[in-house]
């Protein structure tokens, strides 16, 4: 009985013991050892690995709108134009255009731009060109495609985010109306592909198809940043087969999942929730014609001064692009995204905020990772920072007269930007003193608002002169109550939120946070129900109107649910942008940019805060690398040198493999333990 | 039985159509459509925009009562849809959720199907040893190891897990997915060993307090006294009669392993149905989300059922009647 019990329990402790290994040597041994996320196969090939958190939305160019959205469609359609790689402040260059066109006054006061795009363009390979049984399989890009692009920025079922911007073009609304009206009219009507419903309702007047390569577009008025919005995806050539052919109709793609453009790459793969590959695009014009030796096409030869010095001049006048691929991997949480990049296996990723003091010692890295061959990549964003003041409010805003701007001046004057960047961007970013942040034409680095120097002495003083003697109300003989609204609710904001609460606490005021989310927080400013509040802008392109447009009368949010999130409103300033906006950049648009800033410097319907500055990590088998601060496509110009990127990979990653072997001694050992343990209690018994 | 089975089948019914109109009261009535397509489209879609939207997914017609048809209702259109299966499109980016369900499945059960085998094979192995050596240091140890697992939050085995296991012995990917063969495993394996060290501790417990009661019947000592040797009196005598409970605890889980493991896919960035309910969760996707609801309803009803029927294979003395 004893010899027998024994047995079965060597029996019990084996199949135990192994039945916890098989896992773990399949697991931790057979299946995997390896930290790699990628075939062997791709070590040698030029293929960029970057890291996305959220999915897509969307990759129609006429919608699509968030970054992860542009990097894609941006890479996938090419523009008419686009951005000279290199160069600051930002500049046009053609890219299927022919040539940037110039602004043609007419007599009525509207204004022409001529397009003509580059003969022999191709879309990318794709069976949607099929459609009318030729079995072709690509076609040249047409003017009549740009068109077609307008028409459905126009067309109200598409939803583009962008219909604001082109209602300029003349008789863009009176398109999107007749189309609408047609459809509710006629079932037949609305059942035609769009490209014929366009066609049936006569198309957009101000948007003219004049031959096969030339379409010409027609404002009601001046509006030179125009141009800026063609070297967006959201008038990319589309072509109507792939919005005939993708309607997702009858096991159909969505033209949503399944863009057709003609830019330097296609979308080869598009797992949204994990993995999107973009390949290089042969047919692309740069590609098949690189005779042209077109500026979209070759590496730039011309940058800002120290580009050559930093290398970025070495591939002058080479062909684009340089990569096969381009491997966009998902990974939710930052910090995994982060210990990836660690490990080589991402090419460049944002500086996550705990590795910050490990990294970065005085704003410049740290010497280990240097010698590991990082490098890191500083970028000011064309964007601002601003805490706003509700200027229809009776306390704060332009009906108090000037003891609201001197109690505006004095909160201001309490705020210390530089202190907040150190506590809470790990000192990323610059002060801001105007709208107006670095790159943008208009900015003058050594303006100093004297509004925005942290000093609470004067401020204090600033105080009395709005009749707030120590911050004192009056009325009620308490401090005077203020409320700020703002939309987030985690511990960080509020934290941060805090940080100006006890900079205006210390000048004697009493500032709440009203905590809400986003869109109750929309709903206060849509109905005017607030005081102060903190807000972001990010540039779409690189011209002071989209930044001075934001405090611009007419677009009041509570008035007109425009971005003028503070209704700021001052009949001189709104004359000087309506000039400046209408202007090309040059001495006298300078100036009126610079009246206007002494206007928002006295009146202070802001105090802007900061200009957010970017930290990218890359490795230095990554070149060509120049981060632009506008969300603007650049895969095209990176180059990377994948020898040694693999034998750094192999040098990080080589797995240690004895915890295992120790795991499973210990194992095995613990069963023979337990068995002679209970060996030695049989035999007493 | 097969009236004890009809019987459970219509109450299943019942209680299905009860979710279904909990469903609908939740997402239809709380949130109105005019809410869900401004959500899809944005604030500043026009209102043409938006009746077409509403148009396209049905969203257009009288929500409970129409005189004129009272089959027309977006009542009527829900119960339909779940019924037949016909789940509509995502509210989203109307992609067809059928397209997302089947895209998901396969990577899901990539990881729950290993995850719930081992886990079967490793909790009940250790349990069943546990219970033979009672009172042994390995019956302490692995009862002190099992309390220990089962009280770390799943999120810390995550993140230790990746940080131990992925960054600094470097055994596998510390994140990310590829289904293609070859390197499937590899991102598995962590997602799969850190599901193990969450769930076994638990069911081990389980199991060896099952084991303990039966071991202590009469019948297994009049095994013993008739000659049987230990291993067949756990294996045929102790295991298969605890097989009951032991079931009940499994067969309720399998249904399960098609909806995926919602924590483990988001934090490792596997595309399956978990990850797709949190990024309809995200996105305001209340199409998407009624559908994951009701098909976790329907799930669990069939998983209660099928653990009724797998009692009477288990045990030839239950009846269903």
């Amino acid at each position: 009985m004893i010899r027998r019990r024994r047995a079965t329990f060597h029996r019990l402790t084996r199949l135990s013991v192994v039945r916890m290994a098989v896992p773990l040597l399949v697991l931790g041994l057979g299946g995997g050892c390896t930290n790699n996320p990628y075939p062997d196969a791709d070590e040698t090939a030029k293929v960029l690995y970057v890291a996305f958190s959220s999915p897509p939305k969307t990759l129609d160019p006429q919608v699509s709108y968030t970054v992860i959205d542009h990097a894609v469609t941006g890479n996938v359609f090419d523009t008419l134009l686009e951005y000279a790689y290199l160069e600051r402040p930002y500049r046009l260059i053609p890219a299927l255009a022919a040539a940037v066109p110039q602004a043609q006054p007419r007599a009525d006061g509207r204004v022409a731009y001529r397009f003509t795009l580059r003969a022999d363009a191709l879309y990318q390979r794709d069976a949607c060109f099929g459609i009318d049984g030729s079995g072709r399989t690509t076609r040249p890009v047409a003017a009549a495609d740009i068109a077609f692009s307008l028409a459905r920025i126009a067309d109200p079922l598409v939803g583009s985010p962008v219909v604001d911007t082109f209602e300029r073009l003349h008789g863009f609304k009176e398109f999107s109306q007749r189309l609408l009206a047609a459809r509710n009219a006629d079932a037949a009507f609305a059942a035609l592909r769009p490209d014929q419903q366009y066609a049936r309702v006569g198309g957009i007047d101000g948007v003219r198809v004049l031959d096969a390569q030339t379409v010409e577009v027609e404002l009601d008025a001046p509006y030179p940043q125009i141009l800026y919005w063609f070297a967006m995806p959201f008038t990319a050539p589309m072509a109507w087969e792939a919005v005939a052919t993708y309607d997702g109709r009858n096991g159909r793609d969505n033209l949503a999942d399944h863009p057709v453009g003609a830019g330097p790459f296609r979308l080869a793969r598009y797992d949204r929730l994990s993995r999107i590959v973009l390949a290089r695009n042969d047919d692309w014009y740069g590609i098949r014609h690189p005779e042209w030796q077109a500026p979209g096409a070759v590496y730039p030869s011309t940058g800002e001064p120290g580009d050559a010095a930093d290398g970025l001049l070495a591939a002058a006048g080479r062909p684009l692009p340089f990569l096969e691929r381009i491997e966009f991997r998902r990974d939710p949480e930052q910090v995994p995204a982060f210990i990836k990049f660690m490990q080589g296996y991402y090419d460049t990723a944002p500086i996550l905020r705990e590795s910050f003091d490990r990294l970065v010692h005085a704003g410049a890295l740290a010497p280990e990772q240097v010698a590991r061959g990082m490098e890191l990549e500083k970028t000011i964003t064309a964007g601002v920072y601003y805490l706003g003041f509700n200027m229809d409010d009776a306390t704060v805003g332009g009906a108090a007269g000037e003891p609201g701007r001197a109690l505006r001046q004095a909160m201001s004057l309490a705020v210390d930007a530089d202190e907040f960047l150190r506590l809470f961007a790990n000192g990323r970013g610059l002060a801001a003193q105007s709208p107006l942040p670095p790159g943008i034409f208009g900015y003058d680095p050594s303006y100093r608002n004297p509004w925005r120097v942290a000093d609470p002495a004067a401020a204090a003083a600033r105080l009395v002169d709005a009749g707030y003697p120590g911050g004192i109300d009056p009325k009620t003989g308490k401090p005077l109550r203020l409320t700020f609204d703002v939309y987030d609710t985690s511990a960080r904001g509020l934290l941060q939120f805090q940080f100006f609460v006890e900079a205006w606490k210390r000048i004697g005021l009493d500032v709440q946070v009203a905590a809400s989310d986003y869109n109750r927080f929309q709903e206060k400013v849509r109905s005017g129900a607030y005081q102060v509040f903190l807000w972001g802008w990010v540039a779409d392109y690189p011209d002071p109107e989209n930044f001075l447009f934001l405090l611009y009368g007419p677009m009041s949010r509570t008035a007109s649910g425009g971005p003028n999130t503070a209704n700021f409103a001052d009949p001189r300033y709104d004359a000087l942008f309506l000039r400046m906006r209408a202007m090309e950049n040059g001495p006298e648009r300078l100036a009126l940019i610079d009246e206007m800033q002494r206007i928002l410097e006295r009146e202070a319907p802001w105090i802007p805060v900061y200009y957010p500055e970017d930290y990218a990590l890359q490795f230095g088998w990554l070149a060509n690398v120049k981060t632009p601060s506008l969300s603007l496509p650049y895969y095209k110009y990176l180059d990377l040198a994948p020898a040694p990127r693999a034998a750094r990979r192999a040098e990080w990653n080589h797995p240690i493999r004895w915890p295992a072997v120790a795991l499973l001694a210990a194992l095995v050992a613990a069963g023979g333990i337990a068995s002679r343990r209970r060996r030695a209690g049989e035999v007493a018994s | 039985m097969l009236a004890y089975l009809a019987r459970r089948v219509a109450w299943s019914l019942a209680t299905l159509f009860g979710v279904m109109l909990l469903l609908f009261a939740l997402f239809f009535l709380v949130a109105t459509p005019d809410d869900v397509a401004r959500k899809a489209l944005g604030d500043k879609a026009m209102p043409e925009a938006i009746a077409q939207w509403k148009a396209n997914h049905g969203y257009d017609k009288p929500r409970v009562w129409n005189a004129a048809a009272p089959l027309d209702t977006m009542l009527v259109d829900h119960l339909r849809r779940l019924l037949t299966f016909d789940f509509g499109r995502s509210d989203a980016d109307d992609t067809p959720i059928i397209d997302r369900l089947r895209a998901g499945l396969g990577p899901s059960l990539s990881l729950t199907v290993p995850l719930f085998l081992l886990g079967v094979l490793a909790s009940i192995g250790l349990a069943l040893t546990a219970a033979y050596l009672q009172g042994s240091w390995f019956d302490r140890s692995t009862l002190i190891a099992c309390v220990l697992l089962m009280s770390v939050s799943l999120l810390l085995y995550i993140v230790a897990g990746q940080y131990v296991l992925g960054k600094v012995l470097r055994w596998f990917p510390i994140s990310g997915f590829d289904p293609t063969p070859a390197v499937i495993a590899r991102f598995l394996a962590l997602p799969v060993l850190i599901g193990l060290a969450a769930n076994t501790g638990q069911d081990t417990l389980f199991y060896r307090t099952l084991f303990l009661d039966e071991r202590s019947r009469e019948y297994v000592r009049t095994a013993y006294a008739k000659g049987c040797s230990p291993a067949q009196v756990m294996r045929r005598h102790v295991l298969r009669n605890t097989l009951i409970p032991i079931l009940t605890d499994l067969v309720i889980e399998i249904p399960f392993l098609f909806t995926g493991a919602i924590v483990l896919e988001s934090f490792f960035g596997i595309p399956g149905l978990g990850a797709m309910t949190v990024e309809a969760m995200q996105g305001n996707d209340f199409a998407t989300l009624r559908v994951m609801v009701f098909i976790g309803s329907l799930l669990f009803i069939a998983g209660q059922l099928m653990t009724d029927i797998a009692y009477t294979l288990a045990d030839p003395r239950v009846r269903l009647e």
